[in-house]
């Protein structure tokens, strides 16, 4: 047994951490050290670079009479990213306008931070993101998901 | 690659499905001479909200671009509908 492994045992043993946390560090310290790439470039080279934003709605009528609704929206990155770059174009006061517009509607977002510089970043960013909502009341189910492929 | 087709799918309560092709490539050809037309006063609007005309435009054809692959569907179960550009 490795001295990393019995370390973590012995913190698990001592209740300093639990099952989980023990066996992810396990899984961490056992990962060969050329498996994980170092080089953020050399990671992202290598992650295929998804295409589409999808947004999908399934909702189920379960006591009423209108039966399920599906909502399927693709919408191509490339859109995304000229979109960012259009909101770059618009003059200071304009964005200011919108900011003020979307902050009474409770969407907290400056478009005047929103540069062209920070396209690519963003766009990264949007890669990794998933967001799921599950909506259930008496009669009716809703779930949503918001994601990148 | 600039749009060429938009396929719009409409189905009703019997199940039945219209779909309709737009040839986009026709209209782009008819718009063409309008866009020329109307090119001075873009010109102008764009100088009028300190806007670099030609960053305008080259902005507005990536959007143009951009739209292809775009696609929309919404199913029921009384109707359904779907639009994708192509």
């Amino acid at each position: 047994m490795s001295e990393h492994r019995r370390q973590i045992l012995q913190m698990l043993s001592e209740g300093k951490i639990s099952a989980d946390e023990a066996e992810r560090l396990i899984a961490a310290v056992e990962e060969p050290v050329g498996t994980k790439s170092t080089d953020p470039a050399l990671e992202s080279a290598g992650k295929c670079r998804p295409k589409y934003l999808r947004v999908v709605v399934d909702s189920e009528d379960d006591g009423g009479h209108e039966g399920p609704t599906k909502v399927n929206v693709r919408v191509p990155m490339q859109l995304l990213r000229a979109g960012v770059k259009l909101a770059g174009l618009l003059p200071a006061q304009a964005l200011r306008r919108a900011n003020h517009a979307m902050q009474e509607q409770g969407v907290p977002i400056d478009l005047t931070q929103l540069k062209p510089e920070n396209l690519e970043e963003l766009v990264e960013q949007l890669n990794d993101l998933t967001v799921d909502v599950d909506q259930k009341d008496a009669t009716t189910k809703v779930k949503v998901r918001v994601f990148c492929e | 690659m600039i749009p060429f087709v938009a396929v719009v799918s409409l189905r009703n309560q019997d199940s039945r499905t219209f779909r309709l092709w737009i040839p986009l490539f026709l209209i782009w050809l008819l718009l063409l001479p309008l866009a020329l037309l109307l090119s001075p006063f873009i010109f102008l609007a764009c100088l009028f909200c300190r806007v670099n005309p030609f960053r305008g435009v080259g902005v507005m054809w990536q959007i143009f671009n951009a739209l292809t692959d775009t696609g929309v569907e919404v199913e029921h179960r009384s109707a359904g509908l779907s639009f994708h550009i192509l």
